[in-house]
């Protein structure tokens, strides 16, 4: 047996060891602290996802630089809640918009990071900017309006997090709290006191005064609860440092965790390294004891955080793709069979990454949007495996390779949303293992295969298309190049057999995922088909691979018209996966999102872009070369100009204007000339 | 084996070019009825779009409209039966077929399905305080005009004399020998407004009842139906002799009618479905005892909504209690209660009611098309291999 999987374990491995150093400048017990568990919008997580969350919202990224240092995000977080003068220091807000800057008296080539320190004195004037914009509907809002608004609740954001453990302002919390508790008995008598008419010490009362009030602003201000449930209590449990330190009024006793997190926080400002890390144990120890379950999840949930199996999974799916490429031009067997081995190990970290999220969740694979896109890529190169094992020219690796990475791109765009955390928990109606199993688990494959399908037709274009190059080189140079696989006319075969079993297999998901659909809409509001949006999508699916397949049947569809079909079915899955969420109607909307529509629209054209290719070489030119450039130039200024103005009713022309390019082509690819060759017809 | 003439002429109904242009048709209509829905509305567009056998168009304003496209349900019919025809014209009746055949059924069960709800399926509303018991669900789109003779001081129950929104067209008369009255409507408004009449101005044609201190004019349609404010104006009358014309609006509170020393109370209002089988049945009545809206802690995120009724049904003798929940709707004799809405800081509950015979269908024919497709694909990838 050859050893060539080694290398490729061997790299994704190494990949992982380094993500899994445990962070501890100066011996500070840093991975600690960040799995120390906290409720924050109705999950218990670690303190590094907090952190993270709150950087990819503010910045747009997980990490932040302190001159040449990068900071680990739960190094960044102690400092805000912490140290809030050296944190305010830090360049944490992204603000892109021109306009924005140039209100707030900047340059754009000044730089798009901008700390707390260089905003706080515009504050006023970006929170009345935000006041007015957030007046208008948020899908009518211009792009400063949007900019100002976006900018103004990251703002709050911070300083929400500034106030979550204690007052920004506090100095040694350990000696207020203690203060705080020497003052609860006699001011808790006088206040009886006074409440039952009898004569009571004023000057007790107004030492406890200024507590209460601090304890009830940290109770509203901080963004998560960070002080445990007693042993067997539940989620509602938890309690944020304020109301803990209001119950304390009860009885006199300051929650000892809470008392152990002052000294944390205490030991952080002095830069104390034994009481950080002491304070840490205790607190680790404490969360182990009287939530078991929760601390276990919270500390894998670090591990996850640490690796980050999707952003390697990017790196090493472009790897792999990228081997391919070059294999087809060189060392054709060796390369091959290296990124065979690098995607199953890239897999495997892939597979990781979305089996360690279900269970941190306990949830079936797909719960939103970007649990979507991740479950998308993994399917398609699951899928991609047994077509590679069965034609092994890697055209199937390849498209698994690409769909695998790019919707990892994809999801990794999606992160900054939100709250910034992609384990939300679930609105009451989607509130449903069975459904989100069956249901989201079986369209999400539907996707999948269509856009697999998609892919392998792109490279039976890109191979007409370079043989077609290839041929004008070689007539204006006179000699002929050297035969090789990819050239060889085996190649298309193969790829449209598996594009073939690919949209079969893409139509039995669909279907069945969409009636499932239908079922859940009619288990939960009693109508079976609603034609809401995202159910058109999803029919939309089904009923083009429905046609990919009559028209292959009825011998309308060759090879060529086979393959150009089955692009359209990567626009028409995309429009289905974002195009209806950004239409902004109907149940299943997440709301406009501007980047993610050029995103789109320009996918979309790219796409049409290849559909065209595909007509070059039966085409004769010059007379196509130019129909093309025209075609191509024209198309461009389109996508320009909607860049600029996009709103609903622009939106909607592009649409139709695509779907007219779109038939057009697809029409023109399955004239009769278009393939002069009759293909043998695979029913 | 020669075909019949039969079957020779199915032929062009069954074929494959027809059936691709087909799909593609409805692809159109789809998409078209999805970006409409921005300005018209789901129901807006569905109506124009796939309710139609026929899509019309005319400029905005203009009073004319000709048809541009064929409409969904035309699109549909013509699927069925070309669905059904290419079965008996192309699809041999063999194991190798078999799966194509079992699909091409079940789809043939879910187009029917479809029609059989687009016409059969009724909706209504139920919006059911604690402690409030009720016995009929509200249709928000359509309405009736009532008259409740609540009988004499020992009567026990109330008689309802109820016609219908689709018989209360403009210029009809409605007598019928159960009515007390005879109704001739006046005018119909499906959306108004309705005012008070202003001092001195023109008056409204109404001489009785409310009409006669507020006016009601038409008003174009809202987005949904819902929204709508229906009124008419329609004059009665009792043995010949005119009782005045009144007015009638869902905005307006019942008004009294007195004909033969008896007391009618009158009103528009939204129709009732009553929760029974048959006609001449007492409904049965839901009791809501307590609504439960969960948060998941620290945020404002449903967790989940829950009504717990008291079902009881003096026909089938059933007395229990029922919990309404998200994902777990009631059924029960034919009529399917789900959590909808909620409302009156959680102390009512909203119950969609939603009767729909045909319900089932769907189900049976999904394992149909699911079983058939497997089948047809599972049968191609074995001689595939075979072969390679």
């Amino acid at each position: 047996m050859k050893l060539t999987w080694i290398p490729a374990l061997g790299a994704v491995l190494l990949a992982v060891l380094f993500g899994l150093r445990a962070p501890s400048p100066k011996g500070l017990d840093l991975a600690g602290a960040g799995s120390l568990p906290v409720l924050q919008n109705g999950r218990v997580k670690p303190l590094d996802t907090v952190a993270r969350a709150s950087l990819l919202v503010m910045r747009g990224k997980q990490t932040v630089r302190d001159g040449q240092r990068t900071l680990q995000p739960t190094e960044w977080l102690l400092d805000v809640v912490a140290h809030p003068e050296v944190a305010d220091k830090y360049k944490v807000f992204m603000v892109n918009d021109a306009d924005v800057l140039a209100m707030l008296g900047k340059r754009p080539d000044e730089g798009r990071f901008w700390s707390f320190e260089d905003l706080a004195p515009k504050g006023e004037e970006i929170r009345k900017q935000a006041e007015t914009a957030s007046k208008i509907e948020p899908q009518r809002r211009d792009r400063f309006q949007r900019a100002i608004v976006g900018l103004e609740e990251k703002l709050t954001a911070y300083q929400r997090l500034k106030n979550s453990f204690q007052v920004e302002d506090t100095q040694d919390f350990t000696a207020e709290m203690a203060a705080y508790a020497a003052a609860i008995p006699a001011g808790v008598q006088a206040f009886r006191a006074r409440q039952a008419g009898q004569t009571f010490d004023p000057a007790a009362l107004e030492r406890l005064g200024p507590f209460l009030q601090r304890y009830q602003f940290l109770d509203q201000a901080s963004t998560f609860r960070p002080l445990l449930p007693p042993k067997g209590g539940t989620d509602k449990d938890w309690s944020t440092m304020g109301s803990g330190l209001l119950n304390a009024l009860r009885d006199g006793q300051i929650p000892p965790h809470a008392a152990q997190y002052a000294l944390m926080l205490r030991a952080w400002r002095a830069e104390d390294v034994n009481a950080f890390n002491a304070a840490v144990g205790a607190l680790k120890a404490d969360a182990e004891a009287r939530i078991p379950d929760n601390a276990s999840k919270t500390r894998l949930e670090v591990l996850f955080n640490r690796i980050e199996p999707f952003y390697l999974g990017i790196v090493f799916y472009t790897i792999v793709a990228l081997m391919f490429f070059v294999s087809w031009l060189a060392w054709e067997k060796p390369l091959q069979e290296a990124a065979w081995w690098l995607m199953i190990a890239t897999l495997a970290l892939h597979t990781f990454g979305m089996v360690t999220r279900m269970w941190l969740e306990g949830r079936p694979p797909v719960t939103n949007l970007y649990s979507s896109a991740v479950f998308i890529g993994w399917f398609a190169v699951m899928l991609a495996i047994p077509f590679e094992r069965y034609s092994r020219r890697g055209f199937a690796a390849l498209g698994g390779a690409i769909v695998g990475g790019a919707t990892l791109i994809i999801a990794q765009g999606l992160t900054g949303q939100g709250s910034g955390d992609t384990m939300e928990m679930m609105q009451a109606v989607l509130d449903s293992n069975f459904w989100l199993a069956t249901h989201v688990t079986t369209i999400t494959i539907g996707y999948s295969a269509t856009f697999l399908a998609g892919l392998l037709a792109h490279m039976w274009i890109f191979r007409d298309f370079w043989l077609w190059l290839r041929g004008m080189i070689q007539r204006a140079l006179g000699q002929a190049q050297g035969e090789t696989d990819f050239a060889s006319p085996e190649a298309p075969k193969a790829l449209v057999k598996a594009t073939y079993g690919v949209i079969c297999f893409a139509l039995f998901f669909s279907f069945v995922g969409t009636v499932l659909g239908g079922i859940w809409a009619d288990q939960s509001w009693g109508r079976f088909w609603g034609w809401d949006p995202k159910e058109n999508g999803a029919l939309l699916i089904v009923l083009w691979n429905a046609l990919i397949l009559h028209a292959r049947w009825a011998g309308i569809a060759r090879d060529r018209g086979l393959m150009v079909l089955a692009v359209v079915g990567n626009i028409i899955t995309s429009l289905s996966w974002f195009g209806v969420n950004m239409l902004g109607i109907g149940l299943h909307s997440y709301g406009f999102m501007d980047k993610a529509l050029v995103a789109l629209l320009t996918f979309i054209s790219f796409q049409e872009l290849v559909m065209a290719f595909a007509l070059v070489r039966p085409l004769v030119p010059p007379s196509a070369t130019r129909w093309l450039v025209i075609w191509f130039v024209a198309h461009l200024f389109l996508i320009v100009l909607h860049a600029f103005g996009i709103n609903e009713k622009g939106f909607i022309y592009f649409v139709g204007y695509m779907a007219i390019q779109v038939v057009a082509i697809a029409v023109a690819a399955m004239w009769p000339k278009a393939d002069a060759k009759a293909t043998p017809q695979l029913t | 084996m020669a075909d019949s003439a039969f079957i020779r002429r199915l032929k062009p109904l069954a074929s494959l070019q027809l059936t691709i242009l087909l799909i593609a048709l409805l692809m159109g209509l789809v998409v078209a009825c999805t970006l409409a829905q921005v300005h018209l509305g789901v129901f807006g567009a569905v109506k124009v779009y796939m309710r139609g056998f026929l899509v019309w168009w005319g400029p905005e304003g203009a009073s004319w409209k000709i048809p541009v496209a064929p409409g969904g349900a035309l699109v549909g019919l013509l699927l069925l039966i070309n669905l059904t025809a290419a079965m008996f014209v192309r699809l041999e009746f063999s194991w190798r077929k078999g799966g194509l055949w079992l699909s091409h059924i079940g789809l043939i069960l879910l187009f029917t399905g479809e029609f059989i709800s687009g016409s059969k399926q009724v909706e209504s509303n139920m919006a059911i305080k604690i402690g409030q018991t009720m016995n009929y669900g509200e249709d928000l789109r359509h309405v009736e005009l009532a008259a409740v003779d609540p009988g004499g001081p020992d009567a026990k129950e109330d008689t309802v004399y109820a016609i219908h929104q689709r018989r209360l067209a403009a210029g009809r008369t409605i007598s019928d020998s159960r009515l007390p009255f005879t109704v001739k409507v006046v005018k119909f408004m499906s959306n108004s407004r309705v005012q008070q009449a202003p001092f001195l101005a023109a008056k409204g044609p109404a001489n009785a009842g409310a009409g006669t201190e507020v006016i009601a004019e038409e008003a174009p349609n809202a987005p949904s139906e819902e929204q709508n404010t229906p009124s008419m104006y329609a004059e009665l009358s009792a043995g010949g002799k005119s009782l005045g014309t009144w007015l009638f609006s869902t905005a307006l509170l019942p008004q009294t009618l007195e004909l033969d020393g008896k007391k009618y109370e009158l009103a528009l209002r939204l129709v009732r479905v009553y929760l029974r089988e048959h006609e001449q049945e007492m409904p049965y009545q839901l009791t809501l005892k307590e609504f439960h809206h969960d948060v998941y802690p620290g945020t404002q995120i449903p967790k989940n909504f829950s009504s717990l009724v008291r079902l009881q049904d003096s026909v089938k003798k059933e007395d229990r209690d029922v919990l309404v929940y998200m994902n777990h709707p009631l059924r029960y004799r034919g009529y399917t209660f789900f959590q909808a809405s909620f409302g009156e800081n959680d102390t009512l509950s909203v119950l969609q009611v939603v009767r729909n015979p045909g319900w089932t269908i769907p189900y049976i024919a999904c394992i149909l098309v699911a079983a058939g497709l497997a089948w047809h694909f599972l049968a191609r990838l074995a001689p595939a291999r075979r072969t390679s």
